[in-house]
């Protein structure tokens, strides 16, 4: 049975949702429910693919679709799913529809002097954020070099009018930086993948990664285009100034989205590119990745220690978090894969749910800033706050949620890196990356010492948690809990994975 | 006598012709230029004329079109060089920059 | 094997229950009546898992009377008593490399610290009952309890050093979580915070100790680390790695700062936390992998151990808070028993663990009952207590005496135990273990006696108005219990008394406790601790250990992070900026080109056809 038109529905029903929205029926006003059907949708048929989803072979690739689509170029439209690419499938189709939610419950209640995000073009909105999950859920699915290339250019224009327009004060200048960076970013990475196209023939993720026909320079070569596009989106040290500033004035289901998966983006073109299709590059090129990634986690979680605003802080520890997943990469080991892997889902479950839970603070306060703040945050809004004290905890890595896995693992792959990578510096880069860790939970619990604790300025409680929101955030929080509890759930789908892509027998 | 001659003298007067073209300020000038380019095309083209001792006088042909449209383009010319001298009350052709960007006054001039 | 899930599982699901359930579904709103209500079902959730979990344990007791045991170093009480052996496994983690197993594993000394982790857990639950009785954050607080029962019992049964280690970071969570109870003091949230790092810190190198010891063995289990054969190279590194996160959660030098300062939680929490169980964890899993700890890590241990346990006692005789007076002594005590680990005797350290267990949790909850009345920590604003609160002083009596190790109490035998060990043991530095300890045996007995003296007898201080209510039952209650471990826990290692050296031990202590008595004689107004002189002053204030760690480390630290922003702004996004800047003015420079002068362009045109026409006849 042709299980193929899963990946095609996945795609179709976001572009009918977005396409649906330009009917003059809706030029007045866009049903409140209309986003959150069609994201429904769309996480419906993705639940679909997780039930039909053949656990005991996640190497082999399913729910495949290989049509011809540009003859001329030898260009095919070939889809399809294995044990790296559902989870993230799986997470983005979630976080779309948690972002839909949340904003329902919010063009409900007016509270605070926080900035009417939903009231503004509503039905641009819904529409942007369509056309970003066609994007988001496009780059995962395709297995064709220009295909992913076109799903990956996809994402930036509705991002950049999800910033440019509903974002915060200086929103011009951080949307115009993080648009003309990763696109710089993109131009280097399609460079990259042509060098393959001509040097291997074929744009075929699949039949690339099975055989090796490039020769050892034109892969490193071609390595460092690749790496040097996927970096900027990671975001990589010292390629992630467009980060924080993109964070801080974009709206708070932007900063989800943008935290939540379009660094996914980055990360997965390393697990599925850069790294099955480019062997030899990747072992040239990885003590220099792995070092930048070092760098980026003990560099993140000091800008972290001297940040004034909230959102600005979770942005560089999105820096700091996706080092580790980088480092995971440069181990070049089954364990480093796997803990990148894991830490990737990982990070955008918790920094989902950080950036939503700024998001509900900055909307009843009316600010993010620290300082203005003040504390007693669990004096005025105590579920939120304690909330917000999980999110932290999970962010720092503590055991039993699902940010352990993916430090301590690439801590371990680090430990004894694969091939012929120089032991000791690799074991440097673990020393220095432990110390990391500990940064990390430095700036995490001064943050909830400065923002939670204390007395309260003006005693007064807000309205706290809102069922829209609770509804929104609960399915973060257990699936935080429930990956931190059962790692095998995530590492038996991509081990075997990974096993296939290391080539180890 | 030798084709040489009436050539070179032609090549000559081209490269005044060239010269005023690009360096003189009056417009009247440049135009006087371009007619000096013109006849001195016309010269090249009656001297080879001879010396190719061409059947169809092709050469020949050609010089009285040249003429043709030298002097309708002058009379273009200058009816265009009146008009900006109505408007500008110049024809120095270094003060006729509406081609180019307005250049910004330097950052400090103002106030 | 179950039956260990189980303990394991009981107090976890109480704490679940009691942060998820206790106000649900009508108790939202925070009135007095929801509250009572609230912190009567948490009281319930907390305290029932714990009798029904010893119950467990008691059965657990009886399957390892008998049974083929690990190979444990010769005479530990623990493996003579409780000799049986068994391991499960629920699964393995894989993870690409070395995998992990998830699994428990029952024996003696596991046994035995979870029943003292769960009496002790019961006591303090009981007690805060009525410590925290109106508190509206109570439900929250006897869950983390529970919680932190939960993850210690992890610790002590887990059969993979990979599974510990969530236990282990866990109790740090709670920890954190329950001294930061009463946040809206600054001071306690940065306690709470300090104690956290602190910990991590040496969590750090205990995790990097765990994967070397895991990939040289090829598993994570204990068992086949321990059946391993290890290089001593990687022996000596892995455990010296390890040491980290003892010295961390042990709270030993240097990374004890954190122990005085957690004081600023509930008196309960120092009591469980701080006293008995987690602190701890560091001499038990050194105890847990004795047999492939080499001699120069135990050595490094043994210089650590000698230095704390002499530093710590002096400066717990100098401290006026009576809590932090308590913080000191255990520093003091959990050098002891590292000292006897590292004098080759992990039997008498750990029989000294359980019986300073169950005496410092009596001291510190008898600590409780003392503030809760008098309304201050300060030793100065306490006196002639005896009267006024009977129990609470014959209670801490005993606690006392235990401290300073007279006899019958468990503490004489254990602490002659100890110092036994230390004068018999093999270790290369045993003078300075032994000739530090007898010395901090003196000043322990100084300290006890001053605190005694200086709380219970003399003039009776003046009482804030809002307090002087006395203790309730719940409050009461378990000071009495704990008294009971406290006289009757030495009789179970009574056969190994050595009467001379236990002789010279009581002596040296008498020695402390007659000084420190005299002197009180004397002046009964003022400190005893003025017999330091000048060195008063660097005996409270820990020999400035904390102010030397916050110029070399705080300090720098933001300091550098001040500077990573700074850099962050102007350099490296001053480069991204740059690169805009840079391109404008290329396009500056390229729009030079476009003047507006035609015959410019007329010129560029004439050299562009030269160029073409040059290259088209040369090439």
């Amino acid at each position: 049975m042709n299980s193929g038109w899963v990946l095609v529905a996945l795609l179709a029903v976001p572009l009918a949702g977005a396409a649906g929205l330009l009917a003059p029926a809706f030029a007045g006003r866009v049903p409140r429910l209309y986003g959150l059907v069609v994201s429904g949708l769309a996480l419906g048929l993705a639940a679909v693919a997780l039930a039909l989803f053949d656990f005991s072979a996640p190497q082999r690739v399913q729910f495949e679709t290989d049509l011809a689509w540009i003859p001329g170029l030898d260009l095919r439209f070939h889809l399809g799913l294995d044990g790296i690419s559902l989870p993230l499938v799986v997470l983005t189709t979630l976080l779309v529809f948690l972002c839909f939610v949340y904003l329902a419950g919010r063009s409900a209640a007016p509270d605070g002097p926080g900035v009417r995000l939903a009231g503004l073009r509503p039905r641009a909105l819904v529409f942007t954020l369509l056309v970003l999950e066609l994007g988001m859920v496009g780059t995962f699915v395709a297995l064709d070099l220009l295909l992913f290339f076109v799903f990956f250019e996809v994402v930036l224009i509705p991002m950049y009018f999800l910033i440019a327009i509903w974002g915060g004060a200086e929103r011009r200048a951080a949307a115009v930086k993080f648009i003309l960076y990763t696109l710089l970013g993109s131009a280097v990475l399609l460079l990259g993948l042509l060098l393959i196209w001509s040097q291997a023939g074929t744009l075929d993720m699949v039949a690339l990664a099975a055989a090796h026909p490039m020769t050892r320079s034109a892969q490193v070569l071609a390595f460092l285009a690749v790496g040097i596009g996927l970096a900027v989106k990671t975001p990589m040290w010292p390629l992630h100034t467009w980060l924080p500033d993109a964070h801080t004035e974009a709206p708070t289901v932007g900063s989800v989205l943008l935290a939540g998966v379009l660094l996914k983006m980055g990360t997965y073109g390393f697990a599925r590119i850069a790294i099955p299709i480019l062997p030899e590059g990747a072992a040239v090129v990885a003590p220099w990745l792995g070092a930048f990634a070092v760098v980026g986690i003990v560099y993140g979680a000091l800008a972290c220690l001297a940040q004034r605003d909230l959102k600005r802080m979770i942005a560089y520890s999105s820096v700091g978090h996706m080092g580790f997943v980088l480092l995971g990469f440069a181990t070049l080991t089954p364990v480093g894969l796997n803990a990148a892997l894991f830490g990737n889902v990982a990070h955008g479950l918790i920094t989902g749910l950080l950036f939503f839970l700024a998001g509900a603070i900055k909307e009843r306060y009316g600010t993010a800033d620290l300082t203005e703040l003040g504390g007693g945050l669990l004096t005025r809004l105590p579920y939120v706050g304690s909330l917000l004290t999980f999110a932290c905890v999970a962010s720092l890595g503590l055991p039993g949620l699902a940010g352990f896995w993916g430090e301590m693992l690439a801590l371990q792959g680090a430990f004894a890196p694969g091939g012929e990578l120089s032991r000791p510096l690799y074991l440097t880069f673990m020393t220095v990356a432990g110390l990391g860790a500990v940064l990390t939970a430095a700036y995490f619990l001064v943050m909830l010492s400065r923002v939670t604790h204390g007395v309260a300025a003006e005693p007064v409680r807000f309205a706290d948690v809102r069922r829209a929101e609770l509804v929104a955030w609960v399915p973060l929080v257990g699936l935080t809990v429930l990956f931190g509890l059962w790692p095998g759930g995530l590492l038996g789908l991509t081990d075997p994975v990974v096993q296939v892509v290391l080539g180890v027998p | 006598m030798h084709v040489v001659y009436p050539v070179v003298v032609a090549a000559l007067l081209f490269s005044i012709g060239v010269y005023g073209v690009l360096a003189r300020r009056n417009t009247i000038l440049v135009l006087m230029s371009v007619e000096l380019m013109l006849n001195a095309v016309n010269l090249n083209l009656v001297a080879f004329d001879v010396w190719l001792r061409d059947v169809l006088h092709g050469g020949q042909v050609l010089t009285l079109f040249v003429i043709v449209i030298a002097a309708a383009e002058v009379g273009i010319g200058l009816a265009i060089v009146l008009a900006v001298y109505r408007n500008r009350r110049t024809i120095d052709l270094d003060r006729l920059r509406e081609l180019g960007e307005p250049v910004e006054p330097p950052v400090g001039d103002r106030g | 094997m179950t039956t260990a899930a189980t303990v394991v599982l009981l107090p976890f699901i109480g704490a679940v229950a009691g942060l998820l359930g206790s106000r649900w579904p009508r108790g939202r709103s925070r009135t007095e009546e929801n509250n009572a209500r609230a912190a009567r079902r948490a009281a319930w959730l907390a305290i029932v898992p714990l009798p029904v979990a010893l119950v467990l344990l008691g059965y657990l007791v009886w399957r390892t009377r008998v049974g083929p045991g690990l190979d444990w170093p010769p005479g530990t009480f623990y493996a003579d008593l409780l000799p049986g052996f068994r391991s499960g496994a629920w699964g393995v983690i894989e993870t690409g490399g070395v995998p992990i197993t998830v699994g428990l594993q029952i024996d003696g000394l596991s046994v035995l610290t979870a029943i003292l982790v769960c009496v002790v857990a019961l006591g303090v639950q009981v007690y805060s009952v009525g410590y925290l009785r109106g508190d509206p954050r109570y439900p929250s607080y006897a869950a983390f309890i529970s919680l932190f029962t939960s993850a210690m019992l992890l610790v002590v049964f887990a059969a993979d050093l990979l599974v510990l280690y969530v236990g282990w970071e866990l109790m740090g969570l709670c920890s954190y979580l329950l001294i930061g109870h009463w946040w809206e003091d600054r001071g306690n949230s940065r306690a709470a915070v300090k104690a956290f790092l602190v910990t991590r810190l040496g969590d750090v190198a205990f995790l990097f100790g765990i994967f070397t010891l895991g990939f040289a063995a090829g598993s994570f289990r204990i068992a086949d680390v321990l059946a391993a054969d290890l290089p001593e190279g990687t022996l000596v590194a892995a455990t010296l790695l390890l040491l980290g996160g003892v010295a961390g959660k042990s709270a030993q030098v240097p990374l004890h700062t954190w122990l005085p300062d957690a004081m600023a939680g509930p008196t309960p929490i120092s009591a469980l936390i701080h006293a008995a169980t987690m602190v701890a964890a560091g001499i038990f899993i050194v105890a847990r992998l004795f047999p492939i700890f080499p001699q120069p890590t135990l050595d490094v241990l043994g210089v650590l151990a000698a230095v704390g346990m002499l530093g710590a006692a002096l400066a717990a005789l100098a401290q006026d808070d009576l809590k932090r007076v308590l913080a000191y002594s255990t520093i003091s005590q959990l050098a002891y028993m590292a000292a006897a680990l590292a004098a080759g005797s992990p039997g008498a350290a750990i029989f000294h663990l359980m019986s300073h267990g169950a005496f410092k949790a009596l001291l510190f909850l008898c600590a409780g009952a003392v503030i809760h009345h008098v309304g201050s920590n300060l030793l100065s604003h306490m006196g002639g207590l005896r009267r006024v609160l009977p129990i609470p002083f014959w209670t801490m009596t005993i606690g006392f005496a235990a401290l300073v190790g007279l006899p019958p109490t468990s503490g004489f035998f254990s602490k002659d135990g100890v110092l036994l060990a230390l004068e018999h043991s093999a270790s290369p530095i045993r003078l300075l273990l032994y000739g530090s300890a007898l010395i901090t045996v003196g000043v322990t007995g100084a300290y006890a006696t001053r605190a005694w003296l200086r709380g219970f007898f003399g003039e009776q201080a003046p009482l804030e108005p809002a307090h002087g209510h006395a203790a309730p039952p719940t409050m009461l209650w378990p000071l009495v219990v704990l008294t009971v471990p406290t006289l009757l826990f030495g009789f179970l290692g009574a056969g190994d008394l050595a009467l001379g050296s236990a002789a010279v031990t009581l002596v040296v202590g008498l020695l402390g406790v007659a000084i420190v008595l005299a002197a009180w004689r004397a002046a009964p107004a003022a400190d005893p601790a003025r017999l330091l002189g000048p060195f008063r002053a660097p005996c409270e204030e820990a020999f400035y250990l904390d102010r030397v760690y916050d110029r070399l480390v705080t300090r720098p630290t933001m300091a550098l992070a001040l500077l990573v922003v700074r850099t962050d702004t102007s350099v490296v996004d001053g480069a991204v900026r740059g690169s805009g800047q840079l391109t404008l003015r290329l396009s500056r420079l390229v729009k030079l080109a476009q003047q507006g002068n035609a015959q410019l362009y007329v010129t560029g045109l004439l050299a562009g056809v030269l160029l073409i026409v040059v290259g088209a006849v040369v090439l």
